[in-house]
């Protein structure tokens, strides 16, 4: 495993600091007539150990960029690799975690046998990994009272919780994740981003994250990619450039709250020019 | 983190009160008893409409030994006939959802067989394989194979898309898909098959043997010889053992599934 802690200082790539590099890639569906073009030209770069948030209008096509990088579906130009290989390679060797947007866990598995069912399959790409223990990995979410109950007798913040630490169980190399917290309640969504963070910071992978949320995106990321929409395309990337370790006192800092005051702005300036 | 477990089982403190025995059990009761009443009312003004209760029961003491039997070979057709069927439709319905060219070769004629009604094949079936069991056992087996079929095909189709995702990504080869998700995640749709299944295939072994009556032998059989000797005792002791065992089917059906599928039933952690 690199260090990764020289991120923040070094901007300069070498080619093997580069987690996922997505180039050019276009994307449309539907067929002559009624095609529609969803991704226009998306470049974006997510080094090793670096946290990157997608926010956008709804429908600008976030999702379909991370469905891209998941290996979800195929682009109809351009390239995506991860870690040097293609997505196809990439998922062959388990190196990516995807949290989706529903905690979508298996019902009839406990949570401790949800947890560990990334381990369970594809078990050829286990070599030479270093697999997590799933009881740990719990018991670090906070769930370690949870290991044997279903996810049916668990809240949606726990049911999230445990999906996350899914991906995190089987140690990928990049972690997908849409919208993870968007169906929560306020206050959960607060404690469940900070047990992301805290998470995160002491186990630093590449993250994609989708979010519409402009303080989720600015505490937890190193850089904000901002998208516009008809097609959807990249309008700016916002380097958060807020020290790290952070916690939830990060809030009330004057540092922070410029940096959404300019998100916001920016982002108004997307909506705007996509409603002339 | 303080959260906390969101639905805890709550107990139910009045479950065993009287008022909680008469509240849940009086109505149906009294639904039994009216009829009970009534069929004795007819009964007794009507011999040649319906046999008394008393009468019926008189018959089944009478004789167990010889209702018993008849039971068993009914029993017999249900549990291999009904058998065959459920393994094959749901066998079908894995290689239907699995390989898309088996949908397409058989479901044209899946949907002929579908509309063709079993009671019209079973004397067919007698004069190509005989009064034997092998024609009943075809007949119960074809009446289920059809509910078992389109409902586990619906419910390996019903599969959750985000987990689906999850395994994509995990790269799990489609054994690891069908193992860990679609095939647990259509059980429920698979009870539900079974649930319409099952009274079909005391049906289907009554009209079985209706038709082909020459082995003489269990409750359909019992049906329709007595009734064409205008023995009612004998025909509605026969008929009742025959909803008896639909109705052993089915409350076995809802054990297993309680026992099973507990966790697809939103409800039952909460209550
Ligand atoms: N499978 C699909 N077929 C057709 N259109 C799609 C499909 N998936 C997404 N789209 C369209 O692409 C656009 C972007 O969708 P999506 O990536 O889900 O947006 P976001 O996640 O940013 O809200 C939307 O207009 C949506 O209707
Ligand atoms: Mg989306």
């Amino acid at each position: 495993m690199p260090a990764v802690s020289h991120l923040q200082s070094t901007r300069t790539a070498y080619p093997d600091d580069i987690g996922v590099e997505v180039s050019n890639v276009t994307k449309s569906f539907g067929g002559d007539e009624s095609r529609v073009t969803v991704l226009n030209g998306v470049s974006l770069t997510i080094k090793k150990g670096e946290f990157v948030s997608l926010i956008g209008p709804s429908g600008c096509g976030k999702s379909t960029l991370l469905k891209l990088v998941a290996g979800l579906s195929e682009a109809n130009g351009g390239s995506v690799s991860i870690n040097g290989k293609s997505v196809r390679e990439a998922a062959k060797d388990k190196a990516i975690g995807l949290v989706p947007q529903s905690p979508a866990l298996l019902p009839w598995r406990t949570i401790l046998d949800n947890v560990s069912l990334p381990i369970s399959i594809n078990p050829g790409a286990n070599a030479g990994r270093k697999l997590r223990d799933p009881r740990e990995i719990l018991q670090s979410f906070g769930l370690g009272h949870a290991l044997d109950r279903y996810p049916a007798q668990l809240s949606g913040g726990m049911q999230q919780r445990a999906a996350i630490a899914r991906a995190f169980v089987f140690d990928p190399e990049i972690l997908l994740m849409d919208e993870p917290f968007s169906a929560l309640d306020e206050m959960n969504r607060d404690q469940q981003r900070m047990g992301l963070l805290d998470f995160w910071q002491s186990n630093r992978k590449s993250v994609l994250f989708v979010t519409h949320s402009v303080p989720e995106a600015i505490i937890l990321s190193d850089r904000i990619v901002l998208m516009a929409s008809h097609p959807g395309r990249i309008a700016e990337i916002i380097d958060v450039d807020l020290p790290r370790p952070r916690n939830e006192a990060l809030y009330a800092t004057d540092a922070f709250r410029d940096l959404e005051g300019y998100v916001r702005s920016a982002l108004r300036k997307v909506m705007e020019a996509a409603r002339v | 983190m303080s959260d906390t477990v969101a639905t805890a089982p709550r107990r139910n403190s009045s479950g065993f009160t009287v008022a909680r025995i008469v509240f849940d059990w009086g109505p149906p009761a009294l639904t039994f008893v009216i009829v009970a009443v009534l069929w004795q009312l007819v009964a007794i003004n009507n011999p040649y409409v319906l046999p008394t209760l008393d009468a019926i029961g008189n018959s089944l003491a009478s004789d167990p030994g010889m209702y018993w039997a008849n039971l068993l070979v009914t029993c017999q057709e249900v549990v291999i006939g009904a058998g065959a069927g459920i393994i094959c439709g749901f066998l079908l319905a894995v290689a239907m959802s699995e390989l898309p060219i088996v949908e397409k070769a058989v479901m044209p004629l899946i949907v002929v067989i579908m509309v063709t009604p079993v009671v019209a094949i079973a004397p067919a079936l007698v004069v190509a394989f005989g009064f034997g069991m092998l024609p009943k056992y075809i007949v119960t087996g074809l009446v289920v194979f059809f509910p078992m079929l389109v409902n586990s095909l619906a419910g390996l189709r019903d599969v959750d898309q985000k987990a689906l995702d999850v395994f994509k990504t995990l790269h799990a080869s489609r054994w690891e898909i069908f193992r860990d998700l679609r095939l647990p995640g259509c059980m429920p749709f698979v009870f539900a098959g079974l649930r319409i299944a099952m009274p079909l295939a005391v049906v289907g072994a009554a009209v079985a043997e209706f038709v082909a009556a020459g082995q003489q032998a269990g409750l359909g059989s019992l049906v329709t010889i007595a009734a064409a000797q205008a023995n009612l005792p004998v025909t509605w002791a026969s008929i009742a053992l025959l909803c008896l065992l639909g109705v052993l089917l089915v409350s076995l059906l809802a054990l297993l599934r309680k026992r099973l599928l507990w966790w697809s039933d939103e409800d039952v952690i909460g209550r």
